[in-house]
């Protein structure tokens, strides 16, 4: 097989390379394939258990390391994307037009393989719930066994075969991103602690478990192969109100990632004015839901400068426009994006509702991470970020403020204590001390 | 001698302070002009988003801590004129505690004040520029403008009167027939405090804060 070159350090491997990798092996090396599925893993593991630290008698995997060491060629992928590798049973079975076999050792040795016809058999290990540091490193110990006797036993077959050992989900996530949201997203020194936030942070916590990669390009609407419209978000989600509950959907998946095509019909932009349509099916019981984005800019003549504001998000369902408005406080110069960490309808909003009476009151909208910018777009990358957050809060310079009024009334004090002198006009150090009797 | 003239304390301190001022200013103005974040220097942004509750307040500190210290200026200058006087003339002691009692009225006028402001700081259920009301910033920063107005006025007030009334006490050491006439020029004196007093009531007559 040849040697194909490891990914580059910190890179996340997606579905489609992981797919192109694959390919590349199977289409040159034994099409048997041994797949050694875990419940999770991480590179983690290796670095903790495998004797990395210069103890190697300690490493749990002396039969993997002896299997890499003793392979024609190998390749490790020390980061791919969580829902990449959960798809790896269906890439394999497609490439090798064959039903995979769920085996353990005990049966393989009863199984009789053969060189030409391929065979996809899948050893699924566990890793542990909740483990410990004992039993995880027990239960890879294990694992690894597993893995010895499978190969042993393939070699007593005498049949060349390609092994693959990954995991469904990673064992370990990155650190998560707090998301204690104040201001327009940016810091808050006057936080509360509203009724919603617990709530939310389960929703937050259980979202943060899916995939962490988000290493996507943003949307795009081309106009006359010019991109005219980015839009780029982590998170996009919308709750409405029903009979008391909010129930959620998250619009992320279907718009951006590998395998997510929006449908932007309806959306246009010219020099004033940018529409960006997203349509999407089947949201929260709407047959066909729309997400609008509409956009304008104008110059403005105090500043004099161009400006660009995105004026209403608007929900669009069965008929139904719920409009929310985000003039506001959504805004940049013309010239740059708008990027903002936080942008809801409920939190530190900054989209209301239109009016008291419009059926945006029932739904709320949660973009996370959100930049957008809707002109004077070159390329298709994003112009510099205006950021929603400024560099001073309010709370800094109300605190600037009284500071320095007293410290310049500390200043004024000091300055007059340091102009006063003690009396020395009939100071003579040549004449006698002055005596103070102690008695009377 | 450049060290010797160094070594003085007002000299470090107030160069400190100038140079520290001045770099700020010309560091964050380069800063705003290489980035090309000039669009992020906003006053409105400043003056609608700081809540109104701290002029207010500030308002009200100044009004009472400035007039004490006009007060009390004008007490130690004169007071130090009285005592030193009445050691050759102890006569002129009673009559220059008018004097005393002019500069007194200066810190009476700043608590009165101070007080008066205070009373009209409501609280109000408004987190943003748009439901605070454009009422309660104009109560802000008219309790703010009092609070200045009053103590500015009554600082330079108890100044005055404090240098007037220690001339005056030495004068009367003097020749007693001088204390009479002197006694008007510190009245004039006594009477820009209130008009400070006056105006400052006048800033606040619209004042109406809450919801």
């Amino acid at each position: 097989m040849p040697t194909q070159s490891p990914p580059t350090a910190g890179h996340i491997v997606g579905q489609q390379q992981l797919a192109s990798y694959l390919e590349k092996a199977l289409n040159v090396g034994p099409r048997n394939v041994v797949l050694f599925l875990q419940d999770k893993m991480s590179i983690e593991d290796f670095t903790m258990y495998g004797g990395a630290f210069g103890n190697k008698q300690d490493s749990v995997f002396p039969n993997l390391e002896g299997a890499l060491r003793s392979s024609a060629s190998s390749v490790v992928l020390p980061a791919v994307s969580w829902p990449a590798s959960n798809a790896v049973i269906g890439q394999l079975q497609d490439q090798l037009e064959t039903s995979p076999l769920y085996m353990d050792p005990e049966t393989l040795s009863q199984l009789r393989l053969n060189a030409s016809s391929p065979a996809l058999l899948v050893f699924r290990l566990p890793y542990g719930i909740g483990a410990d540091l004992m039993s995880a490193k027990e239960v890879l110990s294990g694992n690894d066994e597993v893995i010895g006797q499978v190969l042993s036993i393939m070699k007593t077959q005498a049949v060349p075969y390609t092994a693959i050992y990954t995991a469904l989900r990673p064992s370990r996530e990155a650190a998560s991103l707090s998301l204690e949201a104040g201001v327009g997203g940016g810091r808050s020194l006057l936080q509360y602690r509203s009724p919603y936030k617990d709530r939310e942070r389960e929703r937050e916590r259980q979202r943060r478990i899916k995939e962490k990669a988000g290493v996507y390009g943003p949307v795009e609407f081309k106009e006359n192969e010019n991109t005219c419209i980015l839009l780029w978000a982590k998170g996009l989600s919308v709750s409405i109100l029903r009979s008391g509950n909010w129930e959620d959907h998250d619009l992320t998946s279907s718009t951006f990632g590998e395998g997510a095509s929006p449908k932007l019909h309806g959306s246009s932009c010219d020099k004033t004015k940018a529409r960006l349509v997203l349509n999407y099916e089947n949201v929260l019981g709407h047959r066909s839901f729309k997400l609008i984005f509409g956009m304008s800019q104008r110059y403005y003549k105090v500043s004099a400068r161009r400006w660009f504001t995105l004026d209403i998000v608007e929900l669009e369902y069965d008929g139904t426009k719920a409009t929310f408005n985000g003039s506001r406080n959504i805004y940049a110069p013309a010239e740059y994006s708008y990027r903002c960490e936080l942008v809801t309808s409920f939190r530190w909003p900054l989209l209301v509702p239109r009016s008291s009476k419009d059926p945006s009151n029932q739904w709320r909208v949660t973009f996370e991470d959100f930049q957008i910018q809707g002109f004077n777009v070159t390329g298709s990358d994003f112009s510099y970020a205006s950021d929603c957050a400024g560099f001073f809060s309010p709370g800094i310079w109300m605190g600037l403020m009284t500071s320095l009024l007293m410290v310049l009334v500390l200043t004024y004090g000091l300055h007059m204590i340091m102009q006063l002198r003690t009396m020395d006009r009939f100071d003579d150090p040549k004449g006698p001390a002055i005596s103070v009797p102690q008695t009377e | 001698m450049l060290l010797e003239w160094m070594m003085n304390g007002h000299a470090i301190l107030y160069t400190g302070v100038t140079l520290a001022f001045w770099s700020t200013i010309l560091i964050v103005g380069i800063c705003y002009t290489i980035f090309d974040l000039g669009f992020r220097f906003d006053v409105a942004w400043f003056l609608t988003e700081t809540s109104p509750f701290m002029w207010a307040n500030l308002g009200i500190g100044l009004a009472i801590s400035l007039s004490v210290v006009g007060a009390a200026w004008g007490i130690y200058i004169t007071g130090s004129s009285i005592i030193g006087g009445g050691v050759k003339a102890p006569r002129i002691k009673t009559k220059n505690l008018v004097s005393i009692i002019f500069c007194e009225a200066v810190a009476i006028y700043g608590i009165i004040m101070a007080i008066v402001i205070s009373n009209m700081a409501e609280s109000f259920s408004g987190t943003t520029p748009e439901t605070i009301g454009a009422r309660n910033y104009q109560a802000g920063y008219s309790m703010f403008g009092a609070g200045l107005t009053v103590g500015f006025s009554n600082l330079f007030c108890g100044i005055c009167v404090g240098i007037v009334g220690s001339g005056a006490a030495l004068a009367d050491a003097q020749n007693a027939s001088l204390f009479v006439k002197i006694l008007i020029v510190e009245i004039f004196g006594s009477a820009i405090g209130l008009f400070g007093v006056i105006v400052a009531i006048l800033q606040t007559s619209k004042v109406k804060m809450g919801d």
